[in-house]
């Protein structure tokens, strides 16, 4: 027989025939298709109902917005179709360690066990005054890095493209792109705008970014602005409390000399003028009444600075100027404001001239978050500028500075320096997912706009508290501890906003540092000359 | 490879009569059989180029990639980046693609979300294990993963997708409840709790679309009928018998060969297993009792019996009935599609006790495995097991394109669970203690090469020629033969002696 002969039985097929005898094909082409209930992996205690209540944001869940919609091109629409419905997951093992009740899968009674904790908490610090509030970051281990999922995609690329790994990169990219989403929790945000730092500086290296088609300060209205700002510092003490101590720290000076002075505070800073109303305020309930003549002078950043131009927070929208509303306000509870605006100052040009101080005022510089746009080395201009500021002869310097390491060319390759800008990021963004409650607003994207161009800025940015100090010293300022009255205030003023931000006095340097889960945001410090 | 015209150098096929649908042989005679990928089917198929990285690595490809997601960028406020331009993700070599002008865009578009697909299940992977461990990454891939890739899906990569994506999920509950070592939906008594029904229409259809089961089957048989041409009783000990669907078809054939002594007698034992289903005692019982029928209707002798395994599936040669004078042969069927994996140290136990008994023939059939590049550990062997089901999804679909139902019915039934095992094993081992292949394993401790006949090879080349023009059959060495779908080398049968046989 050879194979193209036919069999006798070469119809009917040995093994068709073979499987007919086993039993009834069933008509399995009817039946919708079935998924076998093993494959439902989700375990009801993986899961925790849509929870419509409020406070959804619990220090001890993790904030997991499960993006159902990845729609970019109308944010509005998936904020308010995928915020509300959050799905929770919670991180059973951490919540042990806080609370050892049976419920926990409970979000309410955990949240009930977390308000008792944030009381007992509240308590010690009360009865322990000043000493440092540990419990918080012992209890509380969100901070931890496992859960920051965008940072374990952002810095590997970061790293593949420092060591040219293009396929490597390519990888990544793809993978950020399709998580990336600017209306969904904080690690999404992050991942959005990590990769578009990631693109510009693929496309540009080097260069900083002027953040187009990303809302910020630049392209707010200015209205919008400063009640965004206003609000903001409602809800979120990133800048609020700096702003109360330094504001606490000029009253502190003030009553140290002849109330009959006049006070000239030199503003250095990134408030755009919302720190000031507050401290008009303080002036006017001051024994003895406010100074005869309150004098600000504001220096405005330098916009043709590329480097400045991407910093975050430092540059307000174009041609905004609070003077006139600040005066008003003044003239309402009867202060004698002068307001002399220095716009567009480079700052190394700064002497007693130039801000006409006289020997009869009292003069007190605020520096907040603007000198860690100079450069540190080669030449080391931020010493030369505190040589400048101790030149003028000042009754007290506050310096206020983010408390990270700085993130230049010169302080380390691209890996390094993204990671610690991602690093600043992260906790911004972080933070604000529980100011704005998980919500989403115009205000919120601005905010976070506004930050992450220290994605892409590629200057000088940030350096930690200790280099600070070294600086200060160095040059002749001496180390003045704020007064019990400025860090009760703060410590006061922190109880309203989320548990997870923290103030920490150390008795060692005497500066008032703003921690938030755990990590170091700020710091804050009083010279004098 | 040679093209090879079939009616030239058809061999005597007189002793096998199992090819399923004979009457097509005809229209086989100019089938040639050619190593050229082209790729007329033209769908995602070629994504093995596609992920072929280092593809991109001339710079010009990935400054488009960067500029598009730019470009998107700036046009709306938000991070609006569409899909890259498909053509990115191609070189030159992939301008086939663009051939069948009417469906480029439509295949095109498949293919980007298909390498869409891979990153993001190379991202999960890389989640799960590696210095950059995270496992809240790895819960957000998936999340993503879960939205693009569906079971009934309409490309292959989003069903296979599908498929990985719950096997990664497994793994990662598992990680996090501490259970991966549970049975679970590991144990290899899973699909047995499937609907029986479904199992045996799947496996139909299995057989219908690829020559997976054929291949396999054939090419062992057609080993034995010439190992044991001339023996007047043939003993086979089969490890894994099922349905017991070979030996049907070498009853057919020992039944009409033509010359030579009359009809051995046969013997099979099939080892059955404990616990229910598929593998277990009853089953194999009713096998037997079906195989014994058909022996009879046919006019084969033959006897069949059963050894039961131990507990933990080891293998005691002494519990076999022997006969003096009788041929054994060894058959040991691992890794067809619709098999699944059985634990490596039962395989062992079986093969290595089987030596002891001086078989005639061991025949193998066993999944290739591709040694692995530059990744190692578990997403190295991640990745290969992607492009291993990629290959096998591909070449269902080439052959039978509109039978999408039916495709899906045998992934379902078939290849997802073997995903998840597969998967299961790599991530326990993190790809590290990779065993080489039954076939190293076998030569390691002493088996001996039996060649492979010419009408064997021929046989294989045949039965692929009933079947799309991408299965290719290779020879490598003297005794095995490689199933492969373009360019990916998917299943291999080999055969094997021992020194001491009695031939």
């Amino acid at each position: 027989m050879t194979i193209d002969e036919p069999e006798p039985n070469s119809n009917s097929d040995p093994i068709s025939e073979w499987l007919d005898t086993l039993s009834d094909v069933p008509s399995f082409l009817d039946e919708p298709y079935n998924y076998p209930e093993d494959f439902n992996f989700y375990g009801d205690s993986w899961w925790i109902p849509p929870n419509q209540d409020k406070h959804i944001v619990n220090h001890d869940i993790i904030d997991n917005n499960i993006c159902t919609s990845f729609n970019y091109s109308s944010p509005v629409n998936a904020a308010t179709s995928t915020i509300p419905p959050e799905p929770i997951i919670l991180d059973l093992s951490k919540k042990r360690k806080t609370s050892g009740s049976e419920s926990d899968h409970n979000p309410k009674v955990s949240r009930k066990n977390r308000n008792r904790h944030t009381n007992e908490a509240d308590e010690m610090k009360k009865s322990t005054g000043h000493k440092r509030v540990t419990n918080k970051s012992t209890t509380n281990n969100c901070s931890n890095k496992e859960g920051r999922w965008a940072e374990h995609l952002l810095n590997p690329c970061a790293a593949a493209i420092t060591v040219g790994n293009m396929n490597r990169v390519q990888h990544l990219l793809y993978v950020l792109h399709e998580l990336a989403s600017f209306t969904c929790d904080a690690n999404h945000r992050l991942a959005a705008h990590g990769l578009r730092a990631l693109t510009h500086h693929l496309s540009s290296p080097g260069s900083s970014s002027s953040s187009v088609g990303v809302t910020n300060f630049a392209s707010a209205n200015h209205k919008f602005f400063r009640d965004s700002l206003i609000n903001f510092n409602d809800i979120n003490p990133w800048f609020r409390i700096p702003n109360n101590i330094a504001n606490s720290a000029v009253l502190q000076i003030l009553g140290e000399h002849d109330k009959l002075k006049n006070l000239h505070i030199l503003d250095i800073g990134v408030s755009h003028g919302v720190q000031w109303p507050t401290l008009l305020e303080e002036l006017t309930r001051r024994s003895g009444g406010p100074p005869p003549l309150v004098r600000l002078t504001v220096i405005t950043p330098t916009v043709e600075n590329a480097e400045l131009g991407g910093t975050p927070f430092v540059i307000g929208p174009p041609g905004y100027n609070f003077s006139s509303q600040l005066l008003a306000f003044a003239k309402a509870i009867n202060i004698n404001l002068q307001i002399n605006r220095l716009d567009n100052f480079p700052l190394q040009n700064l002497n007693s001239q130039v801000i006409n101080s006289s020997e009869d005022e009292i003069l007190v510089t605020c520096a907040q978050f603007r000198l860690h746009n100079l450069h540190h080395n080669n030449p080391d201009d931020r010493t030369e500028f505190l040589r400048i500021l101790k030149s003028l002869d000042p009754k007290g310097v506050v310096v206020s500075e983010n408390n990270i390491d700085c993130s230049c060319n010169s302080c380390g390759d691209f890996t390094t320096t993204f990671s610690r800008r991602v690093e600043y990021l992260w906790r911004f963004l972080d933070s604000t997912s529980v100011a704005y409650k998980g919500r989403e607003s115009e205000e919120r994207r601005m905010m976070e706009g506004e930050a992450a161009n220290a994605l892409t800025n590629m200057g000088e940015m940030n350096e930690r508290k200790e280099k600070w100090c070294e600086r200060m010293r160095s040059v002749g300022f001496v180390k003045e501890v704020f007064g019990e009255d400025a860090i009760d205030g703060a410590r006061a003023l922190l109880r309203k906003y989320d548990s997870n931000w923290e103030i920490r006095v150390e008795e060692r340097d005497g500066c008032v540092d703003l921690w938030w889960k755990g990590q170091p945001i700020s710091f804050c410090s009083l010279w004098k000359t | 490879m040679a093209t090879m015209i079939v009616d030239d150098t058809i061999p005597d096929f007189d002793y096998y009569g199992g090819l399923s649908t004979p009457t097509t042989t005809t229209t086989t005679t100019t089938t040639s059989f050619s190593d050229d990928d082209r790729d007329h089917g033209c769908t995602w198929n070629d994504w093995s180029a596609v992920i072929d990285l280092d593809a991109f690595s001339g710079g010009d490809n990935f400054q488009d990639l960067i500029e598009s997601m730019i470009e998107g960028n700036n046009s709306s406020g938000g991070l609006n980046m569409n899909i890259p331009k498909s053509t990115t993700f191609y070189n030159s070599e992939d301008s086939v693609l663009m051939e069948e002008s009417e469906e480029s865009n439509n295949n095109q578009s498949e293919d980007v979300n298909g390498l869409k697909l891979v990153h993001l299940l190379m991202a999960a992977a890389e989640a799960l294990t590696g210095v950059n461990k995270s496992r809240e990454l790895a819960r957000v891939v998936l999340v993503r993963l879960k939205e693009l890739a569906s079971p009934n899906g309409s490309t292959n990569m989003e069903r296979l997708a599908a498929h990985f994506t719950d096997a990664l999920q497994a793994l990662l509950d598992g990680a996090a409840s501490g259970s991966l070592h549970a049975k679970s939906m590991f144990s290899p008594n899973y699909k047995d709790e499937q609907q029986q029904g479904d199992v045996l229409a799947a496996f139909q259809l299995l057989q219908d679309i690829s020559p997976f089961v054929k291949f396999g089957h054939f090419t062992a048989n057609q080993a034995i009928l010439e190992a044991v041409a001339h023996d007047r009783r043939v003993h086979i000990v089969d490890y894994d018998i099922m349905e017991g669907i070979q030996w049907a078809s070498l009853m057919q054939a020992l039944v009409s060969r033509k010359d030579g002594p009359p009809t051995p007698h046969l013997r099979i034992t099939a080892l059955s297993r404990s616990g229910s289903g598929r593998r277990s005692f009853g089953t194999v019982q009713e096998t037997g009792r079906r195989l014994t029928a058909f022996a009879g209707s046919i006019g084969q002798p033959f006897s069949f019996h059963h050894c039961r395994l131990d507990s933990d599936e080891t293998f005691k040669p002494s519990t076999l009935k022997l006969v003096r004078g009788e041929a054994i042969i060894i058959n040991c069927m691992l890794h067809l599609p619709h098999f699944t994996y059985r634990a490596s140290d039962s395989v062992a136990s079986f093969l290595s006790g089987s030596k002891t008994l001086n078989p005639r023939l061991v025949t193998l059939v066993e999944e290739e495995v591709q040694p692995i590049g530059e990744e190692e550990g578990f997403v190295g062997r991640f990745m290969d097991i992607l492009h291993h089901y990629s290959a096998l999804y591909d070449s269902l679909e080439a052959g039978f394109p509109l039978q999408s139902r039916a495709r899906a019915l045998v992934e379902r039934v078939f290849l997802g669970p073997r995903i998840t095992g597969s998967l299961a094993r790599i991530y326990r081992t993190r790809g590290e203690d990779e065993r080489c292949s039954w076939g190293e394993w076998l030569s390691a401790v002493g088996y001996r090469e039996s060649n492979i006949s010419f009408a064997n090879h021929c046989q294989a080349k045949l039965l692929l020629g009933l079947f799309n023009d991408g299965y290719r059959v290779e020879e490598i060495g003297t005794n095995k033969l490689v199933l492969g779908w373009k360019s990916r080398r998917l299943l291999s049968a080999s055969i094997w002696t021992t020194p001491d046989s009695d031939l």
